[in-house]
Formats: structure tokens, C-alpha cells, sequence
């Protein structure tokens, strides 16, 4: 394939990347915007709603991943990996391999009929494992673009989807696909990993199925939940005395985390907020060690969760242990009411769970030193310039990259970004392209 | 109804999302029965798909349909994917309708199918004698002027302006004193650079300094403005003069204003001893002290310190609804932290008493936290009904203090020095606010549209907003915001020309009296008072309107319409709809 030519790169479609790509492209810079799922949208699209403001997040995120798909100045590579990075005269030549879906998108109608085909169910990775999918599927209701997939790995190839299909779209002979562009600048947007709470042993998460972690309640209380309607795992009852256990894998040297994931105390609050409305009788209690409402509306958002009855107790969850009907009980001390270590009943047990660096593109960089800092988040060269700049020429870094933030705040650096960006491109080459 | 009218109806199954609950084949034969204009009627498992759409297109070049229905899912879905397909076929993308049959049919009804099917029909009749009235409509072109007014020079003025220019955007940046750098000038060294705040404001104007494209005017206040996204024509008061600008967009920067405690509040200008942040930081950034050195305050060796945090932030709303600073002032735990390190760093054997509601150190921040902790300050947390005392006793300050650790008992304490740890509040821009029309939050900072989607933009397309004159921020998160927003007004005005929506109000010259209702009512100021031929009549500007349609429901008349939902097609859609 011949090579082509943009002037930005970015890697990674969550809410961070598509807004800096927006941006740039509005500016008439010419963006590839590469994703290695195989929708957009990221982990926002996939929550049910966002604090402060409590706006559906697929809904708010429509716009974001509708620009994308039709701008007319960025071009969209989704379940795409970039493979390698290197520099060239223009600035970076990156080899980009988008894998093969055997499907062919352009026809696909997401008509579900390949699902219902397929005999294979493994478990589904955009629910967190709570439900299942086929080996071939469509993601999730609100993916971009909706096309199904083909999990090869999973596929006994009985060939039942490709009988089944009625647009023709299945293709067994598709192979990968090698891209390789020309860019003059690169902004990174990859996001993070969720902490593994099997780490933190005491929680017994993976072991008691009512302990869950904070994903799996996004999904559980959002529009396309998994069992449409609020009930916990273990026997489909509704629970109605929620616990959960903040700062699970942050502020905790014992899981090599001592930094505060900024996000856990806010999304907490707002799923307390949620289920309430869709469980009015539910008690929920919060274990915390210090509530972080510190952006804009978020300290009224907490108030408001008083008000509405959450209760808040200052502790550190020590260990939970299961009983017969499957119910937990949480072992903890209360630094504050009457003091010393306690213990409480919950039906469900959620772990919220903290943000981790997903940084594994650095290794893509050939003959490019991108930095790392102490935890493995991309390390920001000049934090009194901009916290955007990398430690590489060219490169820039938005949203969760450089480490965990919120929506409001990971919009706003990728803002930033594409600002630098535009400005980097703009002294290489001269002025912009759009005259 | 005249037979020219050829028209395409579309009826999508959305792959049984709307087809197992309303009877879409029933809906295409009756639309085929009743309107003759209905050249084509068709069902589609899917209207959205690619081959769907070549269809469609390959039915309006052949068929010369000139107006077209879709009746398939939101049409803030697909709205956009279809006008893009009419224009791809030639046809006037505006005398296309899309009609809602899925969220507002067949998913609200799943338990009445024949409900969901009359409904379904009534909203394509709807689509359908919308159309018949309809006009090709075109999009409003507004030419842009590639410069930006900054207001505002502390850094997010100064770091929007430095992007600005690299982006090859001309930038005016005024500033209502008389020097740039703002609060950060006067501050020590700042989490969590370990940079003196002046080094910070330095490096930026050093930056900006010798750009051609840039001109500072200090000293300087906007009067008003006028114009809109593309074209602001601004007034601004110099010294002695008067000057305008015309600029494409314009930038609100300025600032916060410190929290300065009442008189008494925790002793403050009644108790010797009792001092800010702001002026803790001072006396640090010019005390010398490399560990061993002593901490002289007010003629007093210090000893011992406590840190009083919240001070202006996170009141309680009082119970009568007056005002109180609700909100979290974010930079100030952080802060404090690090003049608590800054401390032990340079003076030897002094203790610091933190008295703190929830530590918010939040991300990175948090080492500092730990960091003091292990360096000589001690953390105690307190209630919001029971915050400290502050008393004067003998040469020292008593603190009487409640914790939960001491079983809720009243202990007195005795320090040498206490630091109200003191927010920030939004700045006097009273003028300002007035003169820009700019939207102001119940916590007094600016409003954005939207904190997720359009965080560096408010009600006036073009005036956007950073910093903390929008919210608390510490430096790092001020210059990215800077640069956001900086980012938006360059797509903006980097543009020679502005594409926008043609749903605009527009008067009936014969039927205006010049009531001047519209006037009163329009939020954007788009209407203005003209006089044609002798008559004075509304006048609409359509690049500043919106469409909201608020002129169009108190005009007495019925002069004022809207483009795109004109009285005529709004009753031709009731019509259809009761049919």
C-alpha cells in the first residue's frame, strides 16, 4: 500500500483523543486517529452516567463519535495497532496494522443475525466479564462504528454466521491490514487500565461473586445494562445494602500505588446517586479515607449525596468474608463515631477501584525516547510550560496519559494538546494548512 | 396539493428494532395509498447503511425526487448521515425530513404494537406534509477575522496568547493593571514544580516577547462589544484614549481574587499570630534556611505552627439561603502540603498541627501529603460543626480543637504562628460582565455550556473562558485550560469562513408593526429596530440568532418566523399528524 500523509497522529479514540483530533481537524489539520478496539468512544462510552452534571455518558459522548466518523479532515482506523514508530524526514513514519474484523464493515447492518447464529459464548469484555458474547458480535448498542467482529481465537468455524448473514458481509479471507503513514506530530491519548482487584487479596474479589468491582457496577446501573435492572451476581437478588471500598489499588503502597486515582470518590457518589433512584429502599455506605471532591460542582455533588442519604464512614476496609446466602461481611475501623474496628453486613461489595498507566506504546517508539515516570505514566517534560509536552520533540500526550484525570479534566488537556500540537506542526512547516 | 411534488419515503426496519413492533409494511402501504406525491415508498432493513443510502441517491437522480422522508431512529443519530446523502445526490439537504419511528414508537411502545404502529404512521404523515411545505434552505457563511482579544495577563492569559501566536493567529492581550503575571507573580515556589511563581511568569513573557503578531496594552478595561462569532468589534478604554478592535473571538481570562477572612474568623486580625497562606508563602519565598535555620514571625521564634484548612471554602449552605462559598477550592490542600514541606526543608524542629476537613491531594499530589507526614506535620481532622478555636494566650495562640481520635473532648493546644489555608473566589468583573454579557455560576466563576463537551465555551459563541476565572485551579491545570481554549478560538478563526446552522429568525416585513417584543426577549441581542422605506420593522442578524425561537413566540403579529420551522410547516405537521 502506498504511504500516506497527515499531519497528525493520534493514538487512542477515548473522549481525550477524539476531542484533540476534533480540534486539529477543525483547525484544517489533516488527522489519523487510530483505535485498537474495535469501536471508539473508549471507557466513557461504556458508563452510564457522569458527575457532576449526571448526563448519560453514551449520549454526551454521540457527538464526540459521530464528528469523528464524519469529519472531513480526520481519518478513522479503528481495531488498529500502531506497530512501530520511527523518525523520517516529515517528522514520524508509523506502521499501523489494522486487523482484520472478517467482516466487512461497509456492508455490515449490525442486524445481531450473526449473533444469534453463532453457538460460541465466552465471556464479554465490554460488560467485565458479567455477561457473554458470541465469537462473532457486535460490542456493545452504542458502538462506533456499529459493525460486528469476529473473535478468530474463539471461532469454531462452523460457518453459520456466513450462511446466516443477509447483507453478505462475513469474510474468512480477510487478512491484516498494514498502513504506513507520515506524520508530522504524534499525540498520545491511551488512556488507562483498570487495577486488577484480585491484587488486593482481602477483598476476595474473583472469589465472592457479590464483590464486584467498580466497572462491572458502571455497567450493572447503566442504559444497556447487562441484566437490565440493578441485581447482584450471585443469585439475581436486589440488593439493598451496597458497601463500597474506595481507594481500592490507589494511595496503597502494598499494590505498588501510592498515588490517589482522582476519579474513585466522584464515581462512587454518583453510582450511590444512581442506584438510589433505581433501588429507593438500598442503604449504601462509602469506606473512605478522605473524600476528593475537588473539581468544579464536586463538593456540591458530595453534599448532596449526604443529603440523599449515602452514608459516608471514615475507614479502611481489612478484610470481607462471605456467609451461607452469599451475603458479605466487612471487617473494618472506624476512625471516627465511636472508634476501633468494626464490623458490617452488605449484600454487595464494590471495589472502587483506582486508575493505572496503559503505556505500552512507548515500546512502538523506535530510536524515540519516550519517558516514563515512576508509576509507568508517560512523564511530562515541563509541567510549568504545559503538562502536555513529552519528553519527545513532536510528541504530545492528552487525557489519562500522563496520569488519571477526569472527563472535565482530560477534555481540557486535550484541548491543550492539540493546541501545542498545532503550534508545533505550524513553526515545522510553515503556516497552517487551511488557507 | 400540485402533482410537482415528487417525494421519497423511507421506512427503516433498524433490523427489528423498529420492525417487531410496528408493522412497517403497513406503514408503506397506506403512505402508499393516501399520498399521491409519494413516488417512491420503500422499507430498508437499514435507511443508515452504505447501500441503503446508494440507493436512495440512485432513486432521487432517477425518480428527480425533490424532497425526501426518513422514518427510522433519532434523528440525533442520523440526522447529519442523510442531509449528507441528499446533498451527495444533489438535492437541497434541508428538503429532507428525518422522522423519529424507533425511541419514540417502537421502543416506547413495545407493548402496543398497533399503538406503535399508528404512531409511526402519523409521525411519516407528519414528515411527509413537512416536506410539502418546506424550502431549500443554505447555511450561513460568516467571515472570520484571524485575531484574538485576550482579557486577562496573568498565565492563562499570557499562556493562551503564546499558543495563539505560534498559531499563527494574531492576539491582542489587555490587562486592567498595570503589570502581567497576575496572583503567580507574587508567589514562592509552587507545587509541584519547585518553581518560584515569578521564575514561572518570566519564562512565560519571555516567551511572548518579540512576537511580531502580539500587542499588551496594561492598563486597560473593555467598555463593550458588539459583532459576533468571527467579527467582535470591542471597545477598550486606555489610559486616555478610547481604541476598537475587531477580533474573530475573544478570550476571558481574569483570574480569582484571594478569600480574605472576615475580621475574627479564626482570630484573623484580632489574634497576633493569625496570618494566610498568601502570606506564610511570602514570608517563606524570601527566608533563607537550610534546615538548621530558626523561623522568626512578628518578633516571635515558631516553634510551633498550625494549618487551619477550608477557610472560605466548603461553607455550609446557610439555612436562611443566603451565600456561602460551597464549593472546594482545589488548590489549597496541595498548596498547603507543600508550604508545610517548604517548612521542614528550611527550618529546623518545627512542628506543623494541620487542622483539615478530608485531604484532597489528589493524584501525584499525594506523595506530598506522605511526604509531610514523615517530615514533622501532624494531620487532624475536623468536623464542619466543629472547626477550631483561635484564642490569644499569653505570647502564644491557644487552639481549642475536637477530634474523633480523642473521643469528641475539647483539647487546647498552644502555637506560635496559625495559617488560615484560604481559598479562592471569583475576581470583580462586575463591568466586564456586563459589557460581554457573560454567564456567572451559583458559585460565582464563569459558565461554561458544558463542563464535558464545550468546557472553554459560554452562551456567546466565540467569547470563550479559562483559568480560574472559571473554576479553582492550581498552574498546572490553569495553563491547560489556557491552551484548550486557545486550541477552540484558533479552529475559529483559523477558518476565512464560518459554516453555520440556517434554522435562524427571520420578519415578515408586511406584518412587522415594530412592537419590539423580539427585542426584549432575544438573549443573543440579534434583533435590532431598522427602518426600511419609511417603516420601522425587526431586523435579525442571522449570524448572532441562535434559533431559539423566543422572538418568534411573543411577536404579536406573527412577523417573526424561523427558518426551517416556519408557522406554515408547523401547522402542515400538526395537520399531519391529527389526520
Amino acid at each position: 500500500m502506498p504511504e500516506e500523509e497527515y499531519d497528525a497522529l493520534v493514538i487512542g479514540a477515548g473522549v481525550a483523543g477524539m476531542e484533540a483530533a476534533i480540534d486539529l481537524g477543525d483547525m484544517g489539520f489533516k488527522v489519523m486517529l487510530v483505535e485498537k478496539e474495535p469501536t471508539i468512544g473508549g471507557k466513557m462510552l461504556l458508563l452510564s452516567k457522569v458527575f457532576p452534571t449526571l448526563d448519560c455518558a453514551s449520549c454526551i459522548s454521540g457527538t464526540k463519535t459521530s464528528t469523528v466518523s464524519h469529519h472531513q479532515n480526520i481519518r478513522l482506523l479503528t481495531y488498529s495497532n500502531v506497530d512501530e514508530i520511527e523518525k523520517s524526514k516529515s517528522g514520524f513514519r508509523a506502521r499501523i496494522i489494522e486487523k482484520p474484523r472478517y467482516v466487512d464493515a461497509s456492508l455490515c447492518t449490525s442486524c445481531g443475525d450473526c449473533e444469534d447464529a453463532c453457538p460460541i459464548i465466552v465471556p464479554n469484555e465490554f460488560d467485565f466479564g458479567l455477561r457473554g458474547r458470541k465469537a462473532i458480535y457486535i460490542p456493545f448498542d452504542t458502538a462506533v462504528p456499529k459493525s460486528a467482529v469476529l473473535d478468530l481465537d474463539n471461532c469454531i468455524y462452523c460457518m453459520q454466521c456466513e450462511r446466516t448473514c443477509p447483507a453478505d458481509a462475513i469474510d474468512f479471507l480477510q487478512v491484516p491490514k498494514v498502513h504506513t503513514v507520515n506524520v508530522k506530530a504524534i499525540i498520545l491519548a491511551v488512556g488507562f487500565k483498570l487495577f486488577q482487584a484480585e491484587k488486593k487479596k482481602d477483598y476476595r474479589y474473583g472469589e465472592y461473586r457479590n464483590v464486584v468491582n467498580s466497572m462491572q457496577m458502571e455497567r450493572i446501573v447503566s442504559p444497556t445494562r447487562p441484566y437490565n435492572a440493578v441485581v447482584r451476581p450471585s443469585d439475581g437478588k436486589e440488593p439493598q445494602n451496597i458497601g463500597y471500598v474506595l481507594c481500592t489499588g490507589s494511595r496503597d503502597k502494598t499494590v505498588g500505588n501510592p498515588r490517589c486515582s482522582q476519579v474513585c470518590c466522584m464515581y462512587s457518589m454518583k453510582q450511590a446517586q444512581l442506584i438510589m433512584g433505581s433501588l429507593p429502599a438500598a442503604d449504601i455506605t462509602l469506606y473512605y479515607m478522605d473524600i476528593r471532591a475537588y473539581g468544579k460542582g464536586f463538593e456540591e455533588f458530595y453534599r448532596q449525596s449526604r443529603d440523599m442519604g449515602v452514608k459516608f464512614v471514615r475507614g479502611k476496609v481489612a478484610k470481607v468474608e462471605q456467609k451461607v446466602n452469599t451475603d458479605l461481611t466487612v471487617y473494618y475501623e472506624d476512625t471516627e463515631g465511636s472508634g476501633g474496628m468494626k464490623k458490617a453486613d452488605h449484600d454487595l461489595l464494590v471495589l472502587s477501584v483506582g486508575l493505572l498507566p496503559n503505556t505500552d506504546i512507548v515500546k512502538a517508539f523506535n530510536g524515540i525516547k519516550v519517558e516514563l515516570d515512576e508509576v509507568g505514566w508517560i512523564k511530562v517534560r515541563d509541567e510549568g510550560k504545559s503538562s502536555v509536552l513529552t519528553s519527545a520533540d513532536g510528541v504530545f500526550a492528552a487525557g489519562c496519559t500522563t496520569g488519571p484525570k477526569d472527563i472535565p479534566d482530560s477534555v481540557l488537556e486535550a484541548g491543550a494538546a492539540a493546541s501545542q500540537c498545532a503550534a508545533y506542526i505550524i513553526k515545522k512547516m510553515g503556516s497552517p494548512i487551511e488557507q | 396539493m400540485s402533482n410537482e411534488k415528487r417525494i421519497g419515503v423511507y421506512v427503516c426496519h433498524c433490523g427489528g428494532n423498529i420492525s417487531d413492533y410496528v408493522d412497517v409494511n403497513k406503514v408503506v402501504e397506506e403512505i402508499k395509498k393516501e399520498e399521491p406525491d409519494a413516488v417512491i415508498v420503500k422499507d430498508l432493513m437499514f435507511d443508515c447503511a452504505d447501500a441503503s443510502q446508494s440507493e436512495m441517491i440512485d432513486d432521487i437522480k432517477k425518480q428527480k425526487l425533490d424532497r425526501v422522508v426518513v422514518a427510522a431512529c433519532s434523528p440525533k443519530l442520523h440526522e447529519t448521515t442523510f442531509r449528507n446523502m441528499a446533498k451527495r445526490a444533489g438535492l437541497n439537504p434541508f428538503m429532507l425530513y428525518h422522522v423519529d419511528i424507533r425511541e419514540q414508537a417502537s421502543w416506547a411502545h413495545e407493548n402496543n404494537r398497533m399503538g406503535a404502529t399508528l404512531k409511526a404512521l402519523a409521525h411519516v404523515r407528519a414528515g411527509i406534509a413537512y416536506v410539502k411545505s418546506a424550502e431549500p434552505l443554505e447555511k450561513i457563511k460568516a467571515e472570520t477575522t484571524r485575531s484574538v482579544l485576550i482579557i486577562g495577563g496573568g498565565i492563562a492569559g499570557l499562556k493562551a496568547a503564546i499558543d495563539l501566536s505560534a498559531m499563527d493567529v494574531n492576539v491582542v492581550l489587555i490587562e486592567r493593571s498595570s503589570k502581567l503575571g497576575g496572583h503567580v507573580a507574587e508567589l514562592g515556589e509552587i507545587y509541584p514544580y519547585y518553581t518560584a511563581g515569578s521564575e514561572i511568569v518570566k519564562n512565560l513573557v519571555d516567551e511572548l516577547s518579540g512576537r511580531g503578531n502580539v500587542a499588551i496594552f496594561t492598563n486597560a478595561t473593555v467598555v463593550s462589544y458588539s459583532g459576533y462569532l468571527g467579527k467582535f468589534e470591542v471597545k477598550v478604554q486606555r489610559e486616555t484614549s478610547e481604541i476598537t478592535l475587531q477580533v474573530g473571538s475573544i478570550i476571558v481570562a481574569t483570574g480569582f481574587d484571594t478569600y480574605k477572612p472576615y475580621t475574627g474568623e479564626y482570630g484573623y486580625e484580632k489574634v497576633r499570630g493569625v496570618i494566610t497562606i498568601s502570606e506564610l508563602a511570602r514570608v517563606l519565598s524570601t527566608a533563607a534556611g537550610d534546615g538548621s535555620a530558626e523561623l522568626i514571625y512578628d518578633g516571635r521564634k515558631v516553634r510551633q505552627i498550625a494549618f487551619i484548612y477550608c477557610v472560605g471554602s466548603r461553607q455550609k449552605p446557610p439555612e436562611d439561603g443566603g451565600h456561602a462559598n460551597q464549593y472546594c477550592s482545589r488548590y489549597c490542600c496541595n498548596a498547603a502540603t507543600s508550604e508545610a514541606l517548604t517548612v521542614h526543608r528550611k527550618f529546623k524542629d518545627i512542628k506543623i498541627y494541620h487542622f483539615y476537613r478530608d485531604m484532597r491531594t489528589y493524584g501525584r499530589n499525594e506523595l506530598m501529603y506522605e511526604s509531610a507526614g514523615r517530615s514533622g506535620s501532624i494531620f487532624i481532622r475536623f468536623d464542619e460543626d466543629h472547626p477550631p478555636l483561635v484564642a490569644e494566650e499569653g505570647n502564644r495562640c491557644k487552639i481549642t480543637f475536637w477530634s474523633s481520635l480523642i473521643e469528641n473532648q475539647p483539647v487546647d493546644m498552644y502555637v506560635d504562628l496559625v495559617v488560615l489555608i484560604t481559598g479562592m473566589v471569583p475576581s470583580h468583573n462586575e463591568e466586564l460582565n456586563r459589557a460581554l454579557s457573560l454567564p456567572v455560576g451559583v458559585d460565582g466563576f464563569y459558565k461554561e455550556v458544558h463542563p464535558k463537551l464545550r468546557p472553554v465555551e459560554t452562551n456567546v459563541t466565540g467569547i470563550l473562558i479559562c483559568g480560574t476565572s472559571q473554576a479553582p485551579r492550581d498552574v498546572r491545570e490553569t495553563l491547560s485550560s489556557a491552551s484548550a481554549a486557545a486550541a477552540k478560538a484558533a479552529s475559529f478563526v483559523l477558518k476565512r469562513e464560518l459554516e453555520l446552522d440556517p434554522f435562524v429568525a427571520f420578519v415578515d416585513p408586511g406584518l412587522c408593526e415594530a412592537h419590539q417584543e423580539c427585542i426584549k426577549e432575544c438573549p443573543y441581542g440579534a434583533i435590532e429596530l431598522i427602518e426600511e422605506s419609511g417603516k420601522k420593522m425587526a431586523h435579525v442578524n442571522s449570524a448572532k440568532c441562535k434559533g431559539c425561537g423566543a422572538c418568534v413566540a411573543v411577536c404579536p403579529t406573527g412577523a417573526m418566523q424561523l427558518k426551517g420551522y416556519t408557522n406554515a410547516e408547523i401547522k402542515s405537521m400538526i395537520g399531519g399528524l391529527a389526520r
